[in-house]
């Protein structure tokens, strides 16, 4: 992709819990500074601050601004909010960079999605005429899509339960995840349905937390960095709200993205996939045409843990970490990160170390 | 398909939305004191500035601040603005009469605390500069109401309202970088 190399030099999250007694600041304030620290960076050489939460889930207008506060906004700084997944700050915060007058930014994305319960608040994301009034909560929609998707012959409940096995295998070497331990399919695939066809494990958890990672341009990152990631590309791509206008087994916004992020037929070593709901990691497998070569979700991913609106900037920070902290045995990485409901908006980023 | 004799241009969409969270420690300590009738901040170390109620961090500084850090302030200070509102009726609206809705910036605070009642004198009298005291419930009634890990923290489970102190009024140089 032309244009400014931008890397990820630090990062920092807090483990996912199922309720934390930190405000979102505190948390935020906790995910920065570990990551301001991670990078050896000094705030206020710090050219941009973006970040990505939900007033909804917080439940408080201009609840962002406080969360602003863990960032240091003395001497004042240039920042900018997304009402998204902190992945999307991110991208805001990879153009900024491309202006080419500033050489770093912060990033971070954080929520608390145990203050309320996601029944009630996720039908308020709906459209307020057909969707919203008769409460289609997320559970519901995904269940919808596991349907789809077993009708369609795609997979099966046992392919959904060997997700999530895996998914809390490899959780057990996350110190940040909330769920981790050996699962046996049998005994999962013999338990009753949260909403049929999907069980208790092919949920994410209810998560808070936050996280935070520090962009710096090529020679910037180089002075700060052994090992930067670099971003060799990154894109966004949405679909209908309404569900019944997609074809909810496939994810055609994924495979856009990815390719005009710059994905080829070589295919990463890594890939952190926001698969919030088994199925879903199944129908990006497909989309971004990964096979058995690409390692997925080795931090457990959003089944192991989902802090809304930090979930898609932790798929990013855990490529760049499987990257760097790999020792050298992978090269390059795909993160996705998503929006609505059923994959509505996806965003994919490439991740490289040289 | 129904045959309706009108169009549907208005339908009627409610939200209610619940919220129960845990206070952070900060905050359940600030609680506690409001309780037992004292008002505690937290003072930074490195910018000396007071936060009522404390953050857990100075904004400013960004460094974290704990129970170390707690200091109390005084019960009374001074109103450095303040609205009259004429309450409309609209849903959840309370109020009937024009009440005051003032920033009082209390003795060793660096910020004021916003959207304060002010009693005992008519709306029309209130004056920035006033000196004011808090009106505190009886004991048995107060309470952590009102306080959130959202927002900037309130005093309103344990205070109805400031009232003037009768001292003279305060020169505004003394208040005005505290004026919105």
């Amino acid at each position: 992709m032309a244009g400014i190399e931008v890397a990820i030099v630090g990062w920092a999250q807090t483990p996912a819990v199922r309720r934390s007694v930190r405000s979102e600041p505190q948390l935020c304030f906790d995910a920065i500074q570990g990551a301001i620290e991670d990078a050896g960076i000094d705030r206020r050489e710090i050219g941009f601050t973006c970040s990505g939460s939900c007033d909804y889930l917080t439940g408080g207008p201009f609840a962002f601004v406080s969360n602003l506060e863990a960032a240091g906004a003395w001497p004042p700084i240039s920042e900018s909010h997304v009402e998204m997944d902190g992945a999307w700050a991110l991208y805001e915060a990879w153009v900024r960079l491309q202006h080419g007058d500033i050489d770093s930014a912060l990033v971070f994305g954080s929520g608390k999605s145990s203050a309320t319960s996601p029944a009630e608040l996720y039908p308020q994301q709906l459209d307020p005429y057909y969707l919203a009034p008769i409460g289609l909560d997320p559970v519901s929609m995904a269940a919808l899509q596991a349907r789809a998707v077993l009708d369609a012959g795609r997979a099966t409940e046992r392919d959904l339960a060997e997700v999530a096995v895996r998914s809390h295998q490899n959780a057990m070497n996350n110190p940040n995840a909330q769920l981790r331990g050996e699962l046996d399919v049998e005994k999962l695939l013999a338990e009753d349905y949260v909403c049929a066809p999907l069980r208790r494990h092919d949920l994410p958890p209810i998560s808070d937390g936050a996280a935070a990672l520090v962009l710096a341009t090529e020679s910037k990152a180089r002075q700060l960095s052994q090992h930067p990631a670099f971003i060799r590309g990154i894109d966004h791509r949405v679909e209908p709200h309404q569900l019944g206008m997609r074809d909810l087994t496939r994810s055609s916004s994924t495979t856009l993205a990815a390719r005009q992020a710059g994905l080829g037929s070589g295919k990463p070593d890594v890939a952190e996939l926001s698969a919030t709901f088994s199925p879903q990691e199944l129908i990006l497998r497909d989309a971004l045409g990964l096979g058995d070569d690409t390692v997925v979700n080795p931090s457990g991913g959003p089944l192991a843990a989902n802090p809304v609106m930090a979930t898609g900037l932790i798929r990013i920070i855990e490529a760049a970490r499987a990257l760097t902290e790999g020792n050298g045995r992978h090269r390059t990485a795909l993160a996705h990160a998503t929006g609505g409901q059923c994959l509505q908006h996806n965003l994919v980023c490439l991740l490289e170390v040289q | 398909m129904t045959d309706l004799a009108e169009p549907v241009i208005v339908m009627e969409h409610l939200v209610s939305l619940t919220y129960d969270e845990d206070l952070p420690a900060n905050l359940v300590r600030f609680g506690e004191a409001l309780i037992d009738g004292r008002i505690v901040g937290q003072r930074c170390p490195v910018c000396h500035r007071v936060y009522v109620p404390g953050r857990g961090y100075c904004p400013l500084d960004v460094i974290p601040l704990d129970v170390e850090h707690e200091v109390e302030v005084a019960d009374r200070g001074v109103v450095t603005g303040f609205t009259i509102v004429a309450p409309v009726r609209y849903y959840g609206q309370t109020k009937t009469e024009p009440f005051i809705y003032a920033s009082v910036l209390l003795d060793g605070a660096s910020g004021t605390l916003g959207g304060q009642d002010i009693s005992g004198i008519p709306p029309d009298q209130v004056r920035m500069g006033m000196r004011v005291a808090a009106v505190w419930k009886p004991v048995e009634e107060r309470s952590m109401e009102g306080l959130s890990a959202r927002g900037w923290g309130s005093v309103a489970g344990a205070v109805t309202s400031f009232t003037p102190t009768g001292e003279p009024d305060v020169a505004r140089e003394h208040y005005q970088e505290h004026i919105i």
